[in-house]
């Protein structure tokens, strides 16, 4: 029987630190080289950054990027509380929570000398972040409608307003409990009526006017089951989501840019301050044309690098930024609130 | 006469009642097994291609793992700190025992998000980050109300001269409590454990801060799934999750028996 003795038991257990301790420092300084944590979304969201943006990253760097899967406010909180070592790398964000994070000085400034393909974006996508991330992918909230169902479908968000009201069809539009709503229904609404930012008074009446025949939609799945039971005809929505539904099997679905122009829901990508700096490769590659193309191709929606050409099966599907209603994200963002809550006290669901 | 009229009213509610709450389950259940790409019913063909399609998917089979570790260690953790609590607590004379007693329970009465958000900045603050441990002791942090008060709640109700007895025979407070007090207060660990688990296992609003690319547990890539992703997947994965509850729930009367973790003794 061995009999271990506490001066053999304390010298072996300090060999096992220092062991530990010199294998575990290079693993750790290692990782933090090598190893970059980037965001996605669930589901093929999530499979077109592996392919389009994970998969190049690695060849080229020989770095592995692990994929977290959530959404911008949880990223954004854990950089918050995770200043000095940002648990994420790379965010994916909605231009509002990106314009927090800019204004709160957690996220660094996009140059092209860190990122070469930035040079290939357009100017007002990137300021509409205040240069600190910038739009690499987007979507435009139209009048998506059951073809079958709708044969004449409304243009413009004039004679939706118009259409809806005299009762022709029930409309389906996102509830201000969708993070969305301000932009794409209310401030896009209002712009076309002959409003703004300034001024929403034409939005809230089209809304009274329209009142009887509306159902809220709290998420997108909420939209697609209005149309698809039959409690709606028409709506607003999303071009690359009815894409989606398209290609799943509803080819009863179709989509229009209103004639006065949908609004841009962007996706912008930031870098945390402090984060690897790996991340600017990562960066690099989101914005690269081809890369772009590719996951244009998987998503239905439209990418923001200039040199990217469209495949034929999603060119017409695809509206191009220009022609969709740019919206002013900063000033939104100051008055969200204020239209918030006068939606809850006028229209109230 | 008209008692048999009062009697066929109530068991027409009692239907009426089931329907209401089963109904919309049923609704996922049979929609899980669709032949369609979208949600939608009556489904117009049967498939199982959607229960393939969550083995296919790895986030959902890695954020099951992580759920059902953390479910686990927390429920264990739960039970080495709420037990001794619950115990010491339930028959305390000090003032300050039923101080103590709310503190423990007062997670069960906060919105989870406030958890979840404070946690997150109090032990990114100590050190501990976004990582397995720091989900580990959130989700133990809520996990702990159910064992403390149904623990607490069995003890309290059991005569103390069993364990006088016990005591007068010679036992020490540990054969004591190993021989006699944790027999009994057994039907409490068991429901408390079934709870917490149950807890752990669905909750979202604290796994949501402290999700990562190891950490995301299964609501997490369920929610992240479902914001962008409209195939009938989410629904064949509620239905499988239904499936392990009805199961383990009856393994659990099997073998344990559901009846006894309600009653004492």
């Amino acid at each position: 029987m061995t009999i271990i003795k506490r001066r053999h038991f304390l010298g072996g257990s300090a060999m096992i630190g220092a062991g530990l301790m010199a294998g575990g420092m290079p693993r750790l300084a290692n990782a933090q080289s090598t190893e970059i944590t980037v965001t996605a979304f669930g589901g093929v969201w999530e499979e077109a950054v592996r392919k389009c943006f994970v998969a190049p990253f690695e060849a080229k760097t020989k770095a592995k990027a692990n994929v977290s899967l959530g959404g911008p406010p949880q990223w954004l909180a854990q950089v918050e509380a995770n200043q000095a070592k940002p648990p994420v790398d790379v965010l994916i964000m909605t231009p509002d929570l990106a314009l927090t994070a800019a204004k709160s000085g957690l996220v660094d400034d996009f140059t092209v000398d860190k990122i070469p393909n930035l040079a290939k974006i357009p100017k007002e996508l990137t300021d509409s972040v205040m240069g600190k991330g910038t739009l690499f992918d987007y979507g435009v909230g139209g009048i998506t409608f059951h073809k079958e169902r709708v044969k004449n479908p409304p243009k413009s968000f004039a004679e939706f307003v118009d259409r809806v009201s005299k009762g022709e069809f029930v409309a389906s539009v996102p509830s201000i409990a969708y993070a969305v709503t301000p932009i794409m229904l209310i401030w896009a609404m209002a712009k076309a009526l002959g409003g703004g930012v300034d001024n929403v008074d034409p939005f809230f009446k089209a809304m009274a006017k329209m009142k009887d025949n509306l159902v809220f939609w709290g998420g997108p799945n909420d939209f697609f089951n209005h149309l698809s039971s039959g409690e709606a005809e028409v709506g607003i929505y999303f071009d690359g989501r009815t894409w989606n539904h398209y290609d799943s099997g509803a080819t009863w679905i179709d989509f229009i840019n209103p004639e006065e122009g949908g609004s841009l829901n962007g996706v912008a990508v930031q870098k945390p301050k402090n984060a690897n700096p790996l991340a600017w490769e990562y960066i690099n590659e989101i914005l690269d044309a081809q890369n772009q193309t590719k996951f244009a191709d998987i998503m239905n929606y439209g990418v923001t690098n200039s040199d990217v050409v469209y495949s034929d099966k999603i060119k017409p599907r695809i509206t191009p930024w220009q022609k969709t209603a740019f919206p002013p994200y900063e000033q939104i963002a100051q008055v969200r609130n204020e239209w918030v809550d006068r939606w809850n006290r006028e229209i109230g669901r | 006469m008209k008692r048999d009229w009062i009697n066929l009213g109530l068991a027409a509610f009692v239907v009426l009642f089931f329907v209401f709450m089963l109904a919309p389950i049923l609704i996922v259940v049979l929609v899980s097994f669709t032949s369609a790409g979208y949600v939608s019913f009556p489904i117009p063909g049967w498939s199982l291609k959607w229960f393939a399609h969550i083995f296919e998917y790895q986030p959902f089979i890695d954020a099951l793992i992580v759920s059902i570790e953390i479910a686990i260690g927390a429920t264990v953790l739960s039970c080495l700190i709420g037990v001794p609590a619950a115990i010491f607590l339930a028959r305390s004379r000090s003032a300050w025992a039923s101080g103590i007693m709310t503190f423990l329970l007062s997670p069960l009465s906060m919105p989870m998000i406030v958890i979840g958000f404070a946690s997150l900045f109090f032990l990114s603050w100590l050190g501990v980050g976004i990582s397995f441990a720091a989900l580990l002791i959130t989700h133990t942090v809520v996990c702990l109300p159910y064992i403390v008060r149904t623990v607490a709640g069995v003890y309290a109700g059991l005569p103390r001269s069993y364990e006088e007895a016990a005591a007068i025979l010679g036992a020490n407070p540990l054969l004591t409590f190993w021989h006699v007090t944790l027999p009994l207060i057994r039907p409490g660990i068991m429901a408390g454990s079934l709870f917490s688990f149950l807890t752990s296992f669905d909750n979202l609003p604290i796994s949501y801060f402290f999700g990562s690319a190891s950490t995301n547990t299964l609501p997490v890539v369920m929610l992240s799934y479902m914001e962008n992703q409209f195939d009938p997947t989410i629904a064949a994965l509620s239905t499988l999750q239904l499936a392990l509850a009805v199961v383990a729930l009856l393994i659990v009367d099997r073998v344990y028996g559901i009846d006894k973790m309600t009653v004492a003794g």
